[in-house]
């Protein structure tokens, strides 16, 4: 069998640091789908770019990177162009960022073709028609026409896809490309690079640190971690017998769907408790600069016990966060009620003296902890702020406290007056949870606190999150895009589409017997191994 | 069909649907909206150059008759003449009048229409700011792109000099070219604008270099930075991984999406050699506007003060009209009015 793609110990630093990649060997092979399993920082990028001769530059390497025969290391620059144009081709993470926004997407299609395979206009643009339509867009025409802000995210990736099968390359290279898309709409990517890598025969290299997604794409799997390669075989051998610890950390993290695994014993029945957020007819619309509304929130409904927790699930656009942020009052209600503890919430523009008051019972946690805490600020004064606005407490004080508070979500004293630069994303969003519950909340908001964590990462937040609920009694609402995020975490689950709750109910209910459409479409796309049965067909 | 299906359906329907309003007339309303906001600034500008007449201290009319004792008849007579007994709105209105009309009034020291006055000269100060345009475009650019590629020496290199160079004033440079290409090595004329044609360029290269080079030095460090900026960009890469040679990628990704704020850059500095042209007209001995206006400011003849000032704020407001009208041509998201990254 010839090997398509062969690296074999390739190395890759720069110079007077650590390597990045450390003798890496991997191979695919005609026609196979291999997967390439890691968290951020593994060389996952680096590994597959080098496939295509792209070097960061002033990096330095050695071994070997063969496609087809041509050592990327040491080809000549036209050998290189020659192989990226006909041979090996790649999908990026992020279509937006990856298709030039100021050009059309006829124009992206055809530049290739117009210049290196002499085709005409026109002949250039009937074969990018004929590929688009292939991957499955509808009006291919008109869409060569569009510019790519036209485009929604999952439209744009099948651009991307169809612009890296246009020369019919023999290697596809993959790297993360549904991660920046929903949940549905990455089923409908996978399902698509399934279908062509099969039957175009093609050998495709799948970098992921999404095990699942790897399992449900892949016959083969490499493990990276720290620019090494610790494990490899059969995706099916090492999911469900890994032989490295590491592996079977990774494997453990990977969150999912667990149906009444105790999760609902946490919500208080029987007694019926007074509720501690009631939301009824909550609706909010945006006036766009240009007239026209769009609709975010269409009459919420719902109340959270003390001591509930309740996860808000939907994709991008469905209206979850404009909730979330509603809740903490960052926006202000178009129409409807929210109380909070008996006191219904003005619809204005909350007094600094209010938010102040609100601010001790409602907090929240933001998705990318890189951005939500301010960079000059050492961490342990950050929490001790909190401390010395809600609690009152003096300076000395409020600093032991913060010591306190950190060393229960697992930063060390050590680390009190780190920059938060100086911490990994994982610790960040420790910190970022800790000034949360520094002011003593009843109420946590986590508005996909958990999302832009690697999986052990995730899982660790998440340990703590329920930790401290059950410690602290704390309510909690979760607002995310993975059912299997939820399904750990909350005995309640709210379903939202296109800005209306589509369905609301105990955890293990909805997740089990779906009432509505949308839910069961969402919980069908959760990739599955290809190892399991096909899915059911709705 | 599988679930999957299902949902891909509306996602093509979604962004049509959020712009089928309104979606012809946007471009027409964009170019209306910016035309208004032209003519807005050029009536604020109008009143602003008409009334600060007043702000400025001394009569024109006794300023006329200087080294005479002025009879008050002969005074009277001056003042009617220019119809500065008027109240000042009413001056206002007929001066505005008159613009709109192609009549500027007269001048008070060249006994002349202003029209005319400023038509013999106006021609040679608009090509030393298109010749230093052509300069500062061309230089600017090059520099910038030469700097943006070549990272390390050659990037330190040229933004030393173009620090260097843009630390210059103006009259320093020129009197350096001066001494460089005219007298040491005698290729181009010191003085004059020389009959038109070729000859005129060849009289006006000195001049308007002198004039663009600390622009030259902005225009290169905006192209530089630009292009930085969208050398890390991922679609940059993404151009690269499809085999696009170095050229391609450069000139259709990097610099086609950098030319956004370096056009704006541009259009601002362009319009403003209209002012600067002024110390460099006097050392060239060009008889342009810019000295005209400083002759003009010292014997307080308004009129053609004014008419200068709105010839040069009119240049200025309509470059950058254009420049923004332009601008969504180069980044579509502009016109859709979506975030632009």
């Amino acid at each position: 069998m010839s090997q398509l793609l062969q690296i074999e110990n390739f190395t890759l630093g720069f110079p007077g640091r650590p390597p990045l990649l450390e003798s890496v060997s991997l191979h695919v092979n005609d026609g196979e789908a291999v997967a390439l399993v890691g968290e951020s920082g593994s060389g996952k990028s680096l590994t597959t770019r080098a496939a295509l001769g792209l070097f960061p530059g002033g990096s330095e390497s050695s071994g070997l990177v063969s496609v087809q025969g041509l050592d990327t290391l040491t080809a000549s620059k036209q050998r290189l162009m020659e192989l990226r144009r006909r041979h090996a081709s790649m999908i990026f993470q992020d279509p937006r960022a990856g298709i030039n926004p100021v050009r059309t997407v006829g124009d992206f299609l055809t530049e290739t073709l117009l210049r290196f395979d002499g085709l005409s206009r026109a002949e250039a643009t009937e074969r990018a028609v004929k590929q688009l339509e292939q991957v499955g867009l509808r009006r291919a025409g008109e869409l060569m026409d569009q510019h790519p802000h036209q485009l929604s995210g999952g439209m744009l990736q099948r651009v991307m896809i169809a612009a890296a099968l246009l020369n019919s390359p023999d290697l596809l290279l993959c790297d993360e490309p549904t991660t920046a898309l929903d949940v549905t709409t990455q089923a409908g990517i996978v399902k698509l690079l399934r279908e062509q890598q099969q039957s175009r025969g093609m050998g495709m290299l799948f970098i992921t640190h999404d095990l699942n997604l790897a399992a449900s794409l892949c016959e083969r799997v490499y493990v990276l971690r720290r620019g090494e390669v610790v494990e490899h075989g059969p995706t099916r051998a090492v999911f469900l017998t890994p032989e490295q610890d590491y592996t079977r950390q990774l494997v453990e993290a990977t969150p999912v769907i667990e149906t009444g695994a105790g999760s609902a014993s946490h919500a208080a029945p029987g007694l019926d408790p007074a509720p501690l957020l009631k939301v009824s007819g909550l609706s909010k619309t945006y006036h766009l600069p240009r007239g026209g509304m769009v609709t975010a929130l269409d009459g919420a409904e719902f109340s959270l016990p003390e001591g509930g927790s309740l996860g808000i699930v939907g994709e991008s656009g469905s209206g979850k966060s404009t909730l979330a942020r509603l809740v903490v009052a960052l926006e202000t209600a178009t129409a409807g009620e929210l109380t909070l503890r008996d006191v219904p919430r003005p619809r204005r523009p909350l007094k600094a003296s209010e938010r102040k008051a609100l601010a001790k019972d409602v907090q929240i946690v933001f998705q990318d902890p890189y951005l939500s805490l301010d960079p000059r600020i050492p961490v342990g004064n950050a929490v001790a702020d909190v401390f010395r606005l809600h609690q009152k407490q003096g300076r000395k004080e409020a600093k032991d406290s913060a010591r306190n508070l950190l060393g229960r979500v697992g930063i060390g004293p050590e680390r009190f007056d780190a920059l938060p630069r100086a911490l990994s994303g994982g610790q960040r969003q420790r910190v970022a949870l800790a000034k949360a519950l520094a002011a003593r909340p009843r109420l946590l908001v986590l508005d996909e606190a958990t999302s832009a964590l690697d999986v052990s990462v995730q899982a660790q937040v998440l340990e703590l999150v329920e930790e401290l609920r059950d410690q602290l009694g704390l309510t909690i609402l979760f607002v995310t895009h993975d059912l299997a995020v939820v399904s750990r975490l909350c005995s309640e689950i709210l379903v939202m589409h296109q800005g209306r709750i589509v369905e609301q109910g105990p955890t293990a209910r909805i997740l089990e017997d779906p009432g509505d459409d949308y839910t069961r479409n969402l919980i069908a796309s959760r990739p599955r191994p290809l190892w399991d049965a096909e899915p059911v067909t709705a | 069909m599988t679930a999957t299906d299902h949902v891909q359906a509306p996602a093509p329907a979604l962004p049509t649907r959020k712009r089928e309003k309104g979606k012809a007339t946007r471009p027409a309303m964009y170019i209306l909206k910016k035309l208004l906001a032209l003519v807005l600034t050029l009536f604020v500008a109008s009143l602003a150059v008409f009334f600060s007449r007043f702000l400025v201290p001394g009569d024109p009319a006794r300023f006329l008759l200087r080294g005479r004792s002025p009879k008050p008849e002969a005074l009277e007579e001056i003042t009617r003449q220019f119809g500065l007994d008027k109240p000042a709105w009413e001056q206002y209105l007929n001066w505005l009048g008159g613009i709109l009309q192609g009549d500027w009034g007269r001048s008070l020291t060249y006994r002349q229409d202003v029209s005319d006055v400023l038509l013999g000269r106006l021609p040679t100060t608009l090509q030393l700011v298109a010749l230093a345009a052509v300069f500062i475009t061309v230089l600017g650019l090059f520099a910038g792109i030469v700097a943006s590629l070549n990272k390390g020496f050659g990037d330190r290199f040229i933004l030393i000099t173009l620090t260097a160079a843009g630390a210059v004033p103006p009259f320093v440079a020129a009197i350096a070219l001066v001494a460089l290409f005219s007298v040491g090595l005698g290729w181009f004329p010191s003085f004059g604008s020389g009959d038109g044609g070729w000859d005129r360029i060849w009289h006006l290269t000195l001049p308007a270099l002198a004039l663009g080079i600390t622009y030259i030095a902005m225009v290169a460090r905006v192209t530089r930075s630009s292009m930085n900026e969208q050398l890390l960009r991922e679609h940059v890469e993404v151009a690269t991984s499809r085999g696009l040679t170095r050229g391609s990628v450069v000139a259709r990704h990097v610099l086609r999406n950098a030319l956004g704020p370096i056009l704006t850059v541009s259009g601002v500095l362009v319009a403003g050699l209209l002012v600067s042209s002024a110390i460099i007209e006097r050392t060239f001995g060009l008889s342009g506007i810019g000295q005209l206006l400083v002759q003009s400011i010292d014997r307080l003849d308004f009129g053609v003060v004014q008419a200068i000032v709105m010839v040069v704020v009119a240049a200025f407001v309509l470059v950058n009209t254009v420049v923004d009208l332009v601008q969504p041509l180069i980044d579509p998201r502009i016109a859709a009015g979506t975030e632009s990254r």
